[in-house]
């Protein structure tokens, strides 16, 4: 090498140092969320003895699976441009009307009617909801914060106290397992990967994208706004009833009061996820982390023995974190 | 008193590149005390940006910036302001619902006895003050939102003029504006200037700018071409300058436009107050222009034909048969498209990729039983990205980090997938680069050849004489004249457009008009 080809080593080196921070960035902009997850993990294997193990990991997984549902859903109202705070009321008719027939004989009509009724319940409140926002007009926080006070009260007036006599027949759906897996996880795990396929592969998941991403320009694309709007808080009420089937089976039990507060941990799961709260941005593989992330960080936390109140904190602060994080990473130089 | 010789600001150098496009280049610029100090150029000059620097707005500027013969690094508009530098924006920054005192004093509240309360009283009365040196008669009481948009362009100077600035930009402040409104904006400016401000003046109205200003700097294409005291100046010498060529050399036109076989036809539409009573045809392969000032109502023409906005009155006939177009759904089908004119908020989809907007409007034949078949999407986009020279990195790259004129191609291209008969193009090359500007040109040119319909709105002059095969005008929601290409000239369009002349031809049965067309 003659002296005069340094500098130009030099110069391709000090490129190479200006490009590496923006191409870090880009990277982790793009997987930091699975790294995340992985930190979270390993941390909490350091750390916590009985944590790295298959039958706690199987435990967090079906931990995950209720809320994983309705953080689905979530996604598709959050990326239209949306959102949906009746999601826990939603799983607690769904769940309370799923119970009355699942105190009942294993009878073909009762099988089906306490697996299809909450489904069918979670799709009516989904179009209630979506008919209010994509024709009515009105906000969906506003909408979707009427629905959640109003879909509650109706549950604890038709029933306040709990069934608990569920017949073994329903216990199975939440309880039972294929192999070593819970159906729970499974019924998860098919619909994620449903949802994926529906958001990628269809027109209508490129629709949804387009209304939440520039509502004004999908409109002159041709795009009919207010049945893309109508599907996601359909498909979000259906997640949601779903959610209350599995939720009701696995506890054994049908409470007016199941699902308070999920909404939020499912708009967290999709918030840590990546996506955005103003729409056009998010994906059901990192939602499906960030629901991961949330429920190994409780898991860790209670095997650790921290005190719920203090878990709360922790969790609360970590959502900003991460949210924060990610936009640092999204701006533009 | 400030020195009337020394610069109150000076620019040395001063670039700024946004992603993938350097904006302002290298420029240097000397802003003196009392002076009118016009910028021009075209569209996408760079004279919003570079003024934008000035107010800073762009912290991550390149090169010098001298105010008052100090190095100042502009960082943000406060601090901008707080060195006596006030924009009065192209699109006004006023709070709709305060009263006009209160925007005027908007983070500079008057203050009570009791810290943190604002002394109302006290904010009318300063405020009342400031609208009488600027000569505005505004109550200062009177919300924002009740007010026209001339009045709150006097607002917003009323708000400069009340800091003390030294600088007073203004970017296009006429261009919502009708002649007496622009009278009394030029006697303010006059006022302003016998006390020492100095006023950048932003415009591409020529005569407004021989009208006013003291010296005329000219920018092309992020880069100072020349100044000048006005004196120095003529029409024809500016015009080059802001062009950079000949006028006519760069639109192509090879398409022939000769046969007479009707596409649209456009009755007695009305969509008050925007526009009323609007008629006109449209031919297979031919280019008609609709000229008009901003504010004639051709965009929202524009948009009732392709359904963005529902007409109030009269009807549409494409290939002569009578049709609904109540959404852009029914257009598309009717096979009508339109590059709208503001592409961020019509036309694009910034957090999608270049190959989701390509394809968006033709999703439902490129699927099959609800999904998208992604071999045919993929061919597609190639081609259009082949068809078109859109320059971007990838396929799968984010539309907003795309130059704006390749932004543009990219709303052309996804409505020529739509395959559209007739395409209404509103405004196409506004705010692009003059090479992309030619592009689409070339593009217009080949689709009319390929005989299409194609309606060309525009504000540039010489984009409607050198594209157009016929020329509508526009002038306060009505068709106030029409012209062959060969009657078309500079003058008579401006004139037209202004009110100071009409050819009243748009008015006359179409039978008749077509004749003498085809007879001149």
């Amino acid at each position: 090498m003659g002296p005069k080809t340094v500098p130009v080593g030099q110069g391709a080196v000090q490129a190479a140092q200006r490009m590496a921070p923006t191409q870090v960035a880009l990277a982790l902009r793009e997987y930091g969320i699975y790294f995340a997850l992985l930190v979270v993990v390993a941390g909490f294997s350091v750390i916590a003895p009985n944590f790295a193990t298959m039958r706690n990991l199987i435990l967090v997984l079906l931990q995950v699976s209720v809320t994983g549902i309705m953080a689905i859903g979530m996604l598709f109202v959050l990326l239209s441009g949306g959102i949906d705070l009746s999601v826990g009321s939603v799983l607690a008719v769904a769940g309370m009307i799923s119970g009355m027939y699942a105190q009942r004989e294993p009878t073909a009509a009762n099988i089906v009617l306490a697996t299809a009724i909450p489904v069918l319940i979670g799709v009516a409140c989904g179009l209630f909801n979506g008919t209010l926002v994509a024709w009515a007009k009105v906000p969906p926080f506003i909408v979707t914060l009427g629905t959640m006070y109003a879909y509650r009260g109706f549950v604890v007036w038709y029933r306040v106290n709990p069934i608990y006599n569920l017949q073994p027949w329903y216990r199975m759906i939440g309880q039972g397992t294929l192999g070593p897996i819970p159906l729970p996880v499974i019924i998860f795990f098919t619909v994620a990967v449903a949802a994926a396929a529906t958001l990628n592969l269809t027109r209508f998941g490129r629709y949804v994208y387009a209304v939440g991403g520039n509502q004004e320009a999908a409109r002159a694309a041709g795009i009919n706004i207010s049945v893309v709007k109508l599907s996601v808080y359909t498909i979000s009420g259906l997640l949601s009833g779903l959610a209350g089937l599995v939720f009701t089976s696995r506890l054994g039990a049908a409470q007016a009061t199941s699902g308070t507060g999920f909404e939020m941990i499912a708009i967290a799961s999709v918030v840590v996820g990546g996506a955005s709260l103003f729409g056009g941005r998010g994906s059901v593989g990192k939602t499906m982390v960030g629901a991961l992330i949330i429920q190994f960080l409780q898991n860790g936390l209670v095997m650790l023995n921290v005190p719920s109140t203090i878990q709360q904190i922790i969790i609360g602060m970590i959502i900003i974190g991460a949210v924060w994080v990610d936009s640092v990473l999204r701006r533009e130089r | 008193m400030p020195n009337r010789e020394s610069p109150v600001v000076r620019l040395r150098g001063v670039t700024k590149s946004f992603v993938g496009t350097v904006a302002v280049s290298n420029v240097d610029l000397d802003i003196l005390p009392g002076e009118v100090h016009a910028v021009v150029g075209e569209n996408g000059a760079g004279k919003s940006t570079l003024m934008k620097v000035l107010a800073g707005f762009y912290p991550d500027y390149e090169g010098d910036i001298f105010i008052e013969g100090t190095l100042q690094k502009l960082s943000s508009p406060r601090q901008a302001m707080s060195l006596g530098i006030a924009l009065v924006h192209q699109e006004l920054s006023l709070v709709p619902e305060l009263t006009v005192a209160e925007n005027i004093f908007l983070n500079r509240e008057p203050g009570w006895r009791i810290p943190g309360v604002i002394n109302r009283k006290r904010t009318v009365e300063l405020a009342a003050q400031v609208l009488r040196e600027v000569g505005a008669k505004i109550a200062p009481t009177e919300r924002i939102a009740r007010l026209s948009v001339a009045k709150q362009q006097l607002v917003e100077i009323a708000k400069g003029v009340s800091r003390r600035s030294k600088v007073l930009i203004l970017d296009e402040p006429t261009s919502s504006l009708t002649a007496p409104e622009i009278n009394d904006l030029f006697r303010i400016i006059h006022t302003l200037k016998a006390r020492g401000t100095a006023v950048v003046y932003i415009s591409h109205r020529l005569a407004e700018v021989f009208a006013i200003a003291d010296r005329i700097t000219v920018l092309r294409d992020g880069v100072k071409v020349e100044s000048a005291p006005v004196s120095e100046w003529d029409e024809p010498r500016l015009v080059k300058a802001m062009v950079g060529r000949d006028l006519y050399s760069f639109f192509s036109r090879s398409h022939h436009y000769a046969q007479k076989d009707l596409a649209l036809e456009v009755c007695a539409l009305s969509r008050p107050p925007h526009f009323e009573d609007v008629n006109f045809k449209v031919y297979k392969g031919e280019v008609l222009g609709i000229y008009g000032l901003v504010g004639a109502g051709r965009t929202e023409l524009a948009e009732a034909i392709c359904g963005l906005a529902s007409s109030h009155a009269g009807r549409i006939l494409v290939n002569g048969t009578p049709t609904r177009i109540k959404s852009p759904r029914d257009a598309i089908a009717s096979g009508i498209a339109l590059v709208p004119e503001d592409r961020r908020t019509l036309g694009l989809i910034a957090t999608m990729d270049l190959r989701k907007n390509l394809s968006l409007p033709v999703l439902g034949r490129l699927s099959a039983l609800g999904f998208v078949r992604q071999r045919r999407e993929t061919e597609m986009v190639e081609d259009s990205i082949r068809c078109l020279a859109i320059r971007a990195p990838a396929v799968s790259a984010l539309v907003s980090t795309l130059s704006g004129g390749n932004q543009q191609k990219v709303v052309v291209g996804k409505w020529l997938n739509a395959n559209p008969k007739i395409l209404i193009l509103d405004e196409p090359t506004k705010g692009i680069d003059v090479g992309a500007k030619a592009e689409i040109r070339e593009i217009i040119d080949r689709l009319a050849g390929e005989g299409k319909a194609v309606i060309l709105v525009s504000s540039e002059l010489p984009e409607i004489l050198g594209m157009s095969d016929r020329v509508l005008v526009m002038r306060q929601g009505h068709i106030v004249g029409e012209f062959a290409r060969d009657e078309a000239s500079d003058e008579i369009l401006g004139a037209c457009a202004a009110g100071l002349a009409a050819n009243h031809a748009g008015r006359l049965p179409y039978g008749e008009r077509e004749q003498t067309v085809n007879g001149g």
